[in-house]
């Protein structure tokens, strides 16, 4: 205690005002009265670099830094106002928030206390985004804490709402602060900038100007501004209160919040996430607990204006409602074609053609038999919480009207988002012309219950559609992938030699501390051919009681990045670099992934090893970890490390070590196997590009060699290791990683179309059944149709998650799909944020640091786990559309010929999967011959029956092979050039 | 990872308009009752009421009889209405037991007992309204009485809490600061380091502990000087009385 310090206390009752703030809260339907003290202060700085006299006398934080002053000296002007500081209102930053974020326009602006909580209130996103401008330096946003200053404080009057109370309390600040900069500019000689009030309220207005602020409302403001017709588009325009009829046909109001917080507590209704069909945007289906099968929302009225992703309250409809799935591919782009973004008055939520889709599919459920596909349906009734961002599409041609090039006037247009189950959003824009044929992003703000698209306004473009810029930005955006440069802040916290950066040589210095000197072992890497991040290494090598001793070793992250710094904030919020087909999106600094811990050949590197002893059998003796240091003697790709353990004459140590590695993997997955671990196919193939151009040349499949599942056999072992390991130190917050058992029903139609269609059984009653009858699939007349099966049970099992070990139980620990009772990721800490907290954990495990607190935290931890859990799978889609993109470009100019495989029947159409490029695409009947030839639907037996024109009838079934001529074509809808199928003939094996 | 309510802005500003080193309005008085007991006082910490009576040292009920030594009994009276949400206590609470034998340990060490063999103070506490810091305020209050009892003491006990919010330190928290951080309630023997009470219920991570127990003692020292000043007020009114 001989350090404490004696801090400095103001003298609150000397030099503070005291006021109490009391309102009344209700709970529980009881009302209690609240009261909390409020002091108001004299010391809350103006900010500005005008200003002497708060510069005098900064407040310091417990640190001893006070903060520097960021208002401008010399804030920018316009021609009505001069130069001026911006005070906006609560409802400015609702709407404008893309506008204030935009680098042409708003510096220099006043964020006042009020604005804030209340916007804090309103939408938490939007505070955070705001929150985000005031700490970034460039933009100069000051939040001014009105409330706690004296002069600036304003009591609640009797019959005063709070909202008034608000607009007062912000007229007041802007009062004052045009006051208080006069005086500081006194006897300078200079002039004190305007501060102007930005509001769009009209009694605000009103009372502003009674008080002489200057002000003026969003719209007049930006006409001021340099760039003015591309931001006055990005301004929400809202709805024309007067055209709204009391006849007009309009979406189903929600229910209040009472009766939907009621409705769910008694479980009349159900809360959920809504995910729409990709096939039929008419259709979505949610999982609520209490029920073993998704309920089934079916059109748009019971859609009402929620959007995919959305959290909603729903209502179960009457068991005679309930339906069975679409068996028909539904896109907006036929049913609602020619819908007028203009034209809002005359329209109904259901047109007569989306009717009719619904009601032809109500009488093909009334006669299905099939009791088990007979789904509950419900419709929504409330949402809770918006899953909204921006969107990613283009500006549907046709709802440009004919004359917008000539006027500068505002139109409306309908843009068509990218993501399918997005409906169209309407905006208005003066460039609907120069947005024809660009990618561009907007976002949604509203959806009105008598509109039937939601409005939206226009944020940017990102260039020519199918440019590879513009599309690799648009998926990008639409994943969700945060792809902009490193900050300085994140910079700074590499390593200041840079590339020069080295092992110490000296192995006294204090980073050898605890760290084993592994630099003589035979490690080598296996990676991907052109690998640049390698983030694990291997060894294996002969122990003299003729046990082995096998070694994994994993890039030392964590010793470059440190918890609680600018960098590992960086990297949690990636949470995982992605992979694009030509482009890589790092989670951490380049210095870093792909040098200093990539565990490159020749070279010392730091690495965190797990080690064991092994007996010939692959039975682990020992099990031991440590931070150490290596020196990898080769890195090899797949094929050359496969070509050299097959090589006879090689006999050194290095290659006998990859033998025994291989052996014991075998083992060791054969060990995996027996236990029950499933081996799943995803159809993934590999675009190989000019290396100059990057411009697609070729797509293949994926080969893989026995080294492959080299690594992955080590890898898996390293993982459950080190998850039993951190598990046991740290059994309340080991970052997991699970995958829960998919329920049985989910297989249910698989099951039973391979019964129909393959007399085949599937077993899902667990995974080793799962895996045995899966291995039974094999017809010995169609070889690929064993990993098509896989495929589509990969599709009917869960995603597997990472998760914070102390918020469940050990039993629910288990990875499905790796048969595990406990699993954990750290093995590639360079490209995924969990192995990085693995890491950290694992390290004071074995006691090498101390824990971190933030990494004991368990709501925190869980906070990360759902962050990573959302970039991971984000990381996926985003790998998989690429490829889809330029699988697309490489097909571009050609038509080939190709197998594909039924996958999906349905009433009007089939989906088809083609192994060869590994896409999957409708083929529409309508496509087959004009007029849509007739057809004969047997649902039960997955057939579709039809007869083009004169030929005779033709029959596919699902499992079907088929030769498809597969070819490009820019899909309408989304803008994406895409695989097109058209069927040839069906192949009857 | 924003919750809806800011217990500390960027800005440097907690909820209640207050800096981090900053104390709540502290209002005390002493011989509030002078009728009733032998030593009173009143201590209003923020919105945290405290109202303390001391009775003795007199001669011990037999019952509570303890041997040579002097005995303070220590009694604390929750009214119902004190929190947001009226709710009787019972005087089993343990929470509350647990704060009683707290300032029984203070207090026993911070009074001359030596001269007060055989002996019996009792001191009743009465929480009118709490806002955080509530053993802070019985001890402050305690303390406080005993002196307008006159019962020798070696210094002034005053206590102060101190929390850690993330790498924030925050002084003298209320209610919602408590419910959102760790913290700890601190109590020295005057303006010395000698600290009589240190009770901290949350883990912290032991780096941190530090700079919350500097901040908590310099706190404390700023208690003291307010009372003090209380003290010596209320000495010299007495004196332009003439009752002393």
């Amino acid at each position: 205690m001989a350090t404490v310090k004696r801090a400095y206390i103001e003298d609150l009752n000397k030099r503070l005002t005291l006021s109490q703030k009391v309102f009344v809260r209700s709970r529980k339907g009881k009302a209690t009265k609240i009261v909390q003290e409020h002091y108001l202060r004299t010391d809350i700085p103006c900010s500005s670099q005008l200003c002497p006299t708060c510069a005098l006398n900064p407040p310091m934080d417990s640190s001893g830094t006070s903060r520097p002053f960021v208002l401008s000296s010399d804030p920018p002007s316009v021609k009505s106002f001069g130069p001026h500081y911006l005070v906006p209102d609560t409802n400015i930053y609702m709407k404008a928030m893309d506008l204030l974020e935009h680098f042409a326009a708003f510096y220099d602006v006043i964020v006042l206390q009020t604005a804030l909580d209340e916007l804090r209130n309103l939408s938490l996103p939007l505070y955070n985004r705001l929150r985000a401008l005031t700490r970034s330096q460039e933009k100069r946003f000051y939040v001014f804490h009105n409330e706690f200053r004296q002069e600036t404080f304003v009591q609640r009057l009797e019959g005063e709402t709070i909202n008034d109370q608000n607009d007062r309390a912000i007229r007041n600040a802007c009062v004052w602060y045009s006051v208080h900069l006069q005086e500081a500019v006194a006897g300078t000689g200079k002039s004190a900038p305007t501060i102007l009030l930005l509001s769009d309220d009209k009694d605000n207005i009103k009372k502003a100007k009674e008080l002489g602020i200057v002000r003026a409302t969003l719209e007049t403001y930006v006409k001021e501004l340099p760039q003015a017709d591309t931001l006055l588009d990005m301004i929400v325009v809202e709805g024309d209160e007067d055209t709204s009829g009391a006849n007009r046909y309009s979406y189903a109001e929600y229910y209040t919040t009472s009766r939907v917080q009621g409705g769910v507590k008694e479980g009349l209704l159900h809360q959920g996430i809504l995910n729409i069909n990709q096939y039929n945007f008419l259709e979505g289906n949610i999982s609520v607990a209490g029920f073993e099968r998704p309920l089934l929302i079916l059109g748009r009225e019971s859609i009402n204006r929620a959007m995919h992703g959305d959290v909603v309250v729903i209502e179960v409809l009457p068991r005679e409602q309930w339906k069975h799935p679409s068996t028909k591919i539904v896109e907006e782009e036929t049913v609602s074609k020619n819908d007028n973004p203009e034209d809002d008055t005359q329209e109904n939520v259901v047109t007569a053609q989306e009717r009719r889709v619904l009601i032809e599919e109500a009488r093909q459920a009334q006669h299905s038999s099939a009791e088990f596909r007979v789904q509950p349906t419900a419709k929504v009734v409330g949402i809770v919480k918006r899953n909204w961002r921006s969107y990613v599409g283009h500006i549907d041609a046709s709802s440009v009207p004919s004359d917008a090039a000539n006027a500068r006037r505002q139109t409306s247009v309908f843009l068509i988002p990218m993501n399918k189950c997005i409906p169209k959003i309407r905006l208005r824009t003066r460039q609907a012309m120069n947005l024809l044929g660009k990618r561009v992003l907007a976002a949604v703000d509203s959806w009105e219950p008598t509109s039937r698209y939601p409005e939206g306004h226009f944020v940017r473009t990102l260039g020519d559609i199918e440019s590879k810029d513009a599309e690799t930005e648009a998926l990008l955006l639409e994943y969700d992938v945060q792809y902009h440069q490193f900050t300085q802040t994140v910079l700074d916290c590499l390593p200041k030699e840079g590339h020069n950066w080295r092992v110490p040589a000296d192995t006294s210095d204090s980073l050898w501390n605890g760290r084993r000197d592994l630099r003589e072992l035979l490690v080598c890497s296996i990676d991907p051919p052109g690998c640049q991040d390698i983030d694990d290494a291997l060894h294996a090598r002969v122990l003299p009681n003729g046990n082995f001793e096998v070694g994994v070793h994993i890039a030392d992250v964590s010793h470059f990045v440190k918890p609680d710094t600018a960098m590992d904030t960086e990297a949690a919020s990636r949470g995982t670099t992605v992979y694009l087909v030509d482009k890589r999106i790092d989670m951490l600094p380049v210095l870093l992934g792909t040098d200093l811990c990539s565990l490159k050949p020749y070279v010392e590197r730091f690495a965190f090893s797990a080690i064991w002893e092994m007996t010939p059998e692959a039975e682990i003796v020992n099990t031991s970890f440590t931070k150490s240091v290596i020196r990898s003697k080769e890195a090899f790709s797949y094929e050359q490390a496969q070509l050299r353990i097959d090589d006879k004459r090689m006999n050194d140590d290095l290659t006998q070590g990859m033998r025994i590695l291989l052996r014991l993997s075998k083992i060791l997955k054969q060990k995996r196997m027996d236990a029950g671990a499933l081996n799943l196919a995803s159809p993934e193939v590999k675009v190989q590009t000019e290396s100059e151009t990057s411009d697609p040349m070729e797509v293949g499949v994926k080969q893989l060699y026995e080294t492959n599942s080299l690594v992955e056999e080590f890898m898996l072992l390293a993982n459950i290791s080190v998850a039993a390991k951190i598990y046991e130190a740290f059994p309340q917050s080991a970052m997991l990683r699970r995958h829960a058992p998919p329920p049985v029903t989910n297989f249910e139609v698989l099951a039973d179309q391979l019964r129909v269609c393959k007399a085949m059984t599937l077993r899902s009653d667990n995974s080793r059944a799962l895996a045995d009858s899966l291995d039974d699939c094999v017809d010995p007349g169609e070889p690929f149709l064993n990993t098509l099966i896989r495929i589509l049970a990969t599709r009917c099992m869960l995603a597997a998650e990472y998760f914070c070990s102390g918020t469940m139980t050990y039993s629910d620990f288990g990875h499905y799909g790796l048969a595990s009772p406990i699993y954990t990721h750290w093995t590639s800490p360079i490209r995924r944020y969990a192995d990085v907290v693995a890491h950290r954990q694992l390290a004071a495990a074995i006691s090498y640091e101390t824990l971190h607190p933030s990494l004991r935290d368990k709501p925190k931890l869980q906070r990360i786990c759902q962050n990573i859990n959302q970039r991971h799978r984000n990381a996926q889609f985003a790998g998989r559309a690429s490829i889809e993109y330029y699988v697309g470009q490489a097909l571009k100019t050609r038509e080939i010929d190709a197998e594909g495989y039924v996958m999906k029947v349905f009433s009007n159409g089939f989906i088809v999967f083609v192994p060869q490029f590994g896409v999957e695409g409708p083929i529409h009947l309508r496509d087959i011959g004009n007029p849509e030839p007739p057809c004969n639907f047997d649902e039960e037996r997955y057939t579709l029956i039809f007869r083009k024109d004169t030929e005779e009838e033709t029959r596919l079934q699902m499992f079907d092979r088929v030769l498809v001529r597969v070819e490009t074509v820019v899909e309408e809808s989304t803008g994406k050039r895409k695989v097109a199928l058209r069927l040839k003939k069906p192949l009857i094996a | 990872m924003t919750s809806r309510i800011e217990i500390y802005s960027p800005e440097g500003l907690r909820l209640d308009g207050r800096r981090w080193n900053e104390v709540r309005h502290f209002r005390c008085a002493i011989n509030t009752h002078p009728v009733s007991s032998d030593g009173s006082s009143i201590i209003e910490q923020g919105n945290t009421k405290v109202i303390c009576n001391v009775i003795g040292p007199a001669e011990p009920t037999l019952r509570s009889r303890s041997g040579d030594r002097l005995g303070i009994s220590v009694k604390i009276i929750v009214a119902p209405f004190s929190t947001i949400e009226r709710r009787k206590r019972p005087q089993s609470d343990s929470r509350i037991q647990e704060m009683c034998s707290s300032i029984q340990h203070v207090f026993e060490d911070a009074v001359i007992a030596h001269l007060f063999p055989r002996s019996q103070i009792d001191v009743n506490l009465y929480i009118v309204a709490q806002d955080g810091g509530v053993l802070q305020a019985c001890i402050n209050a305690t303390t406080l009485a005993l002196i307008d009892a006159g019962v020798p003491m070696y210094d002034y006990v005053c206590a102060c809490t101190a929390g850690m919010l993330d790498r924030e330190v925050l002084l003298d928290m209320n209610r919602i600061e408590e419910s959102d951080m760790a913290f700890l309630t601190m109590a020295t023997i005057g303006a010395t380091r000698k600290v009589s009470l240190l009770q901290l219920e949350m883990k912290v991570q032991f780096d941190r502990l530090e700079p919350m127990m500097a901040a908590a003692m310099s706190g404390c020292h700023h208690v003291r000087d307010l009372m003090d000043n209380e003290v010596r007020k209320h000495g010299k009114s007495r004196r332009q009385m003439g009752s002393l």
